[in-house]
């Protein structure tokens, strides 16, 4: 009786939670909903079907995001008309440090909030900065982990290539 | 039995491992998270002791035990 009660236990125990499966080149975009930050109302990622999509995670703290977020604004820019656009699903703790952030690095993208991590946890991000290259018809297409100069040149390339299908 | 004991212990200790999630680093780059918050202060102290001490160098600050420089 006691050893069965100690196995019993013993499961209960070792039952960590399983990790997320990574989503990775080839896999469908997680179909999940987040609040806007810069304006009132959820984004549902489902609804961006049709476009070439740059889901990026980023937050205050993170070093190369410094980098990474005027760049996805200057490639937002150049092409939105065409169909492309940026989700920046932020990570920061707390508010101030991210209006702080964006008072020095503002964008025009579309920002979403993440407070109860489902958005991060949907997409198993694995490091940050992380972003997802989403193709037209809602499929990961290529997934970047970190954010340097060669990043960007290969990103602009590929959303070139995904701007080329039409929808 | 005594084996059971074992396991369960080793369970009960693996329960005690926390895993930071990569977005959850920001608690990790906080100020109050850095070895030493305040190096100026920490480098004033260290030259203070110094000179007081007349320890040149063990505080790893240059000079001798005045407190001049």
């Amino acid at each position: 009786m006691a050893s069965s009660c100690t196995k019993w236990i013993l499961w209960g125990l070792l039952a960590c939670p399983l990790a997320a499966a990574a989503v990775e080149a080839g896999s469908p975009a997680p179909k999940i909903t987040a609040a806007r930050l810069n304006e009132p109302g959820n984004l549902v990622f489902a609804e961006l079907r049709g476009q070439v999509v740059y889901v990026d995670f980023w937050a205050s703290w993170c070093v190369p995001c410094v980098r990474s977020m005027p760049a996805l604004r200057t490639l937002y820019g150049k092409y939105r008309e065409r169909g492309f656009v940026v989700i920046g699903v932020n990570k920061d703790m707390e508010a101030s440090e991210r209006e702080r952030f964006l008072r020095r690095f503002p964008v025009s993208f579309p920002l979403v909030l993440d407070a109860d991590d489902a958005v991060a946890k949907a997409f198993a991000v694995k490091t940050m900065p992380s972003g997802y290259l989403i193709d037209r018809a809602g499929v990961v297409r290529q997934v970047h982990q970190g954010f340097t100069v060669e990043t960007e040149q290969a990103l602009a390339k590929q959303i070139e290539v995904l701007l080329q299908d039409k929808p | 039995m005594s084996r059971g004991c074992a396991l369960l212990l080793v369970a009960l200790a693996l329960t005690g491992c926390a895993t930071v999630e990569p977005w959850q680093r920001g608690y990790l780059a906080k100020p109050a998270m850095a070895l030493e918050p305040a190096p100026g202060m920490a480098k004033a102290l260290d030259k203070t002791y110094a000179a007081k001490e007349a320890a040149s160098g063990g505080g790893a600050v240059g000079g001798g035990g005045c407190g001049c420089n």
